[in-house]
């Protein structure tokens, strides 16, 4: 089944404006941006809970708003299934009852297999009669998605569905709501403001700016190529390079870049298998570059990897820690502008190398902090 | 307990019990517009109700009058096509007491309403369900231990009129006296003893209402 969402949006409040216009195929579209950036909001449009001042909004064939035409079906017609921000399970009734809360129009016993067979698919059943009050944050996710998933919406809006878990719990849910999403083939809206689980979760990624679109691109095509400084800077990612592969296996990557030979841990639950020669994106944490102590000559092997040198250009004083911008001695254009490395240091590590006399340093990249990015 | 105590204490529960079901049917649906709608005059409907709770009761059952007397605002007509008047009679005394109970029951109840997540409002309506049934389904029964407070207070505020009620009811033995009104007569003829009958009757009833109450009010929270 193909879908098609089409989104065009206006809506004026005291002191925000959202202005944003996208549009999403199959699978899951990632509304990406910092709080208050306007993607709740959206979601809300979507759904028909707040009425935008201007535009049209287009699931499949079907027409949900058009401010010009005058057309604005109600939350009640728009078949939107929402899951909401925590959830919002109605307490006073149980898994079944909330699972099966949305087809009051169908006949009792067509009901009744509807309901059972959601909660079969989601694994759900054994809890059938207990309230939410009772149920683990996975169970909990679990039921929400059943009570939106039971109507057989055309469209699945999912509002921060994982910001309620703790870490830990968080990062195995993603995996299943991925799962969960992937299998039900519903096309979904999804919100979030962490890169990962935006990369996880998403096809198609619209990255949101106080109230407005500033790139909407496939998942892979925005890492390797955001459109502006601002969305880098909404990723949060820094030190995102391109190298070209050498060689790839399931535990390991060699690639080449300006000039060295690097190698990197491949991804742990999925592994990437580039082609020889093939780009290959990958980014490093600013803090987790090693500086060399010049003290401690001896370089040793097992835990210094990657091993580089190069002369700070710029850096900047960030209190607790200091930012230092290296070039490396490779000839050649420098990565990102006017030099290749953005490297991280506490204020102490700063003070006792006196990194503010010696500008030249060698440096190692563990693997295991070099992360690859999926092209896929 | 005299005969006249006794159908004091009566028609007081009957006024009281019928004020609070007037404050359900009332108050409840302007509680929750004024919880979660945004209309034209929200700020006067708020007004008025608060208000009973802030004027000396004297000064409401003085409007009540000029509203229902017999050449009331709305009692002229109706004396004129049904030849009956409110004023003095056991419907004044419910009036008068539903009007002076309203405040509790719709701030307790508008507090109840304003706690329940709008999300779960929300996912009823994308879920297919009118904001009608929304409210029957969701809204009301979760905000339920507050209403069941509200109405338990203005219970024991109707249970209480005083001022209003001998304005527009009067003092009438065995029609309008309920027992605040004939407590009150008691003490004015000197019987100390009908009075402190009366007194204790009410005080033990105020203090069940107390304790239920906040028993509601615990389980709120």
């Amino acid at each position: 089944m193909t879908s098609r969402l089409e989104v065009s949006v206006r809506k004026v409040l005291p002191g925000f404006t959202l202005d944003v216009a996208w549009s999403t195929g199959d699978g899951v579209a990632v509304l990406f941006g910092p709080s208050g950036s306007g993607k709740t909001l959206t979601l809300q449009c979507l759904a028909g809970l707040v009425r935008p001042d201007a535009g049209r909004i287009v699931v499949n064939d079907e027409v949900l708003f058009d401010a010009g035409a005058g057309i604005d079906l109600p939350p009640q017609r728009r078949r939107v299934g929402y899951v909401f921000q925590g959830y919002a399970l109605f307490p006073h009734l149980s898994v079944r009852q909330n699972v099966g809360f949305g087809l009051r129009e169908r006949p009792r016993a067509e009901r009744r297999r509807r309901v059972d067979e959601v909660l079969e698919r989601l694994s759900i059943a054994g809890h059938a009669d207990r309230y939410p009050r009772d149920l683990s944050g996975g169970q909990r996710q679990r039921v929400a998605l059943g009570r939106a998933l039971a109507i057989d919406p055309a469209l699945l809006l999912l509002d921060e569905p994982l910001s309620a878990l703790d870490l830990p719990l968080r990062q195995a849910l993603r995996d299943e709501l991925r799962t969960i999403l992937v299998g039900w083939g519903t096309a979904a809206v999804l919100v979030t403001h962490d890169l990962t689980e935006a990369y996880r979760l998403g096809d198609r990624i619209v990255v949101y700016e106080e109230g407005r679109v500033i790139q909407a691109a496939p998942r892979s095509e925005l890492l390797w190529q955001p459109s502006s400084r601002s969305v880098a800077r909404i990723m949060g990612l820094r030190n995102v390079l391109q190298g070209v592969t050498l060689k790839a296996t399931s535990d390991r990557i060699q690639f080449r870049w300006r000039g060295q030979t690097l190698e990197a841990v491949n991804s742990p639950t999925h592994s990437y298998l580039p082609a020889a020669d093939s780009p290959l994106a990958f980014f490093i944490r600013p803090e987790y570059v090693r500086l060399i102590r010049k003290d401690r000559d001896q370089v040793d092997s097992a835990h210094h990897m990657n091993l580089m040198s190069g002369t700070i250009v710029r850096e900047v004083d960030f209190g607790a820690t200091w930012i230092l911008y290296f070039r490396l001695d490779e000839p050649g254009a420098p990565a990102q502008g006017d030099y290749d490395l953005e490297v991280e240091v506490p204020r102490l590590v700063y003070e006792i190398l006196e990194i503010d006399r010696d500008r030249h340093w060698r440096f190692s990249l563990h693997r295991g902090s070099i992360h690859v990015l999926p092209s896929a | 307990m005299s005969p006249d105590n006794l159908s004091a204490l009566r028609l007081s529960l009957q006024v009281a019990v019928a004020a609070t079901a007037l404050n359900a049917l009332v108050g409840i649906p302007v509680a929750y517009l004024l919880a979660r709608r945004r209309f034209w005059g929200r700020g006067v409907v708020d007004l008025l109700v608060t208000l009973p709770l802030v004027l000396p009761p004297t000064v409401v059952g003085y409007y009540l009058i000029v509203l229902l007397g017999r050449r009331g605002v709305l009692g002229a007509p109706l004396y004129e096509l049904s030849g009956f008047t409110v004023a003095f009679t056991w419907y004044a005394a419910v009036i008068a007491a539903t009007v002076m109970a309203l405040p509790l029951l719709v701030r307790t109840v508008r507090a109840a309403i304003e706690s329940v997540d709008r999300d779960l409002e929300r996912a009823a309506y994308t879920l297919g369900r009118s904001e009608l049934r929304t409210a029957l389904e969701v809204t009301l029964p979760l905000a339920r231990n507050g209403i069941l407070a509200g109405l338990v207070l203005a219970f024991a505020r109707a249970l209480g009129e005083f001022g209003a009620t001998l304005m527009l009811a009067g003092n009438i033995p065995g029609r309008t006296a309920t027992v605040p009104l004939s407590i009150y007569t008691a003490v004015q003829t000197g019987e100390s003893g009908e009075a402190l009958g009366l007194v204790a009757a009410l005080t033990v009833l105020s203090c069940l209402v107390l304790v239920v109450a906040n028993r509601l009010g615990a389980r709120a929270a």
